[in-house]
């Protein structure tokens, strides 16, 4: 967990610029901990690619409903005199 | 911050859709390309805003300027032209997973969406510890935090073990 942490503070930019310079060496003498750091970023890809499909997802869910539920007939109406060509 | 209820996005889609819809029929638009620029809109307001979502003030002006330019730039795709403007701009963060990342995501939703779930909350949504020790029945905070760093391990030697192609890595 330590490793994870430290990593993560030091991607965001987070750690103390001595900590920072620390981190970098052993990127250099370490390699497992370099493979880490990449895998880590990968991690972290995923979550927000997670995140964004979510979000994706339930916004199309509302417009489903805004286009479909009756009680919303007079948001369409408005909507659909937008795109009518006079 | 927090991930948005079906409620306020209904909200903020009734607020913004329409004000995008303009803008795109006045350019030729139909309803299907208002609809995809809206949503990539938002979702990038989403992401870049430090504040709740709420499409008031200055996140309206900034949701129409997004709107603009992903209309400009995917008509500028459609004439074929790829000028080094819309290289440079295709970050990482905007492209779509990749097939072996989709498979590992859904694998990672099977394994433990908990987990998953967690760790959204906290990177994509940015919701504090405290709220998410609350939303997801940790004790305090502190053991938020430790769980969040375990689910993180499960996620990060997911990767590892799926080893993803070293291409993945380059981008």
């Amino acid at each position: 967990m330590n490793k994870l942490k430290l990593t993560e503070e030091y991607l965001n930019g987070h750690s103390t610029p001595g900590d920072a310079l620390l981190f970098e060496a052993r990127l250099i003498i370490e390699p497992e901990l370099h493979e880490q750091l990449q895998h880590q970023q990968q991690a972290y890809r995923l979550i927000n690619q997670y995140g964004r499909q979510q979000l994706k997802a339930q916004l199309n869910e509302v417009h489903e409903q805004l286009f479909t539920l009756p009680r919303y007939a007079r948001f369409r109406r408005w909507v659909f005199a937008i795109f009518r060509k006079d | 911050m927090a991930a948005l209820t079906t409620e306020q996005l209904t909200a903020i889609y009734r607020r913004g859709f329409p004000q995008v819809a303009r803008y795109v029929a006045r350019h030729g638009g139909t309803f299907e390309e208002a609809k995809d620029i809206f949503q990539d809109a938002l979702i990038i307001l989403y992401e870049k805003t430090e504040t709740p979502v709420n499409l008031k003030g200055e996140q309206m002006a900034y949701l129409m300027g997004t709107a603009r330019h992903l209309w400009f730039r995917k008509h500028k795709q459609n004439n074929r032209e790829t000028s080094l403007d819309i290289l440079l701009e295709t970050t990482d963060e905007d492209t779509e997973p990749t097939y072996a990342e989709s498979k590992l995501l859904g694998y990672l939703q099977r394994a433990g969406k908990k987990c998953i779930d967690l760790l959204k909350a906290v990177y994509y949504d940015r919701m504090p510890m405290t709220d998410i020790a609350e939303k997801f029945d940790y004790s305090s905070p502190h053991s938020a935090t430790v769980q969040k760093y375990k689910c993180l391990e499960k996620v990060r030697d997911a990767v590892k073990q799926k080893a993803l192609t070293y291409e993945d890595f380059l981008e």
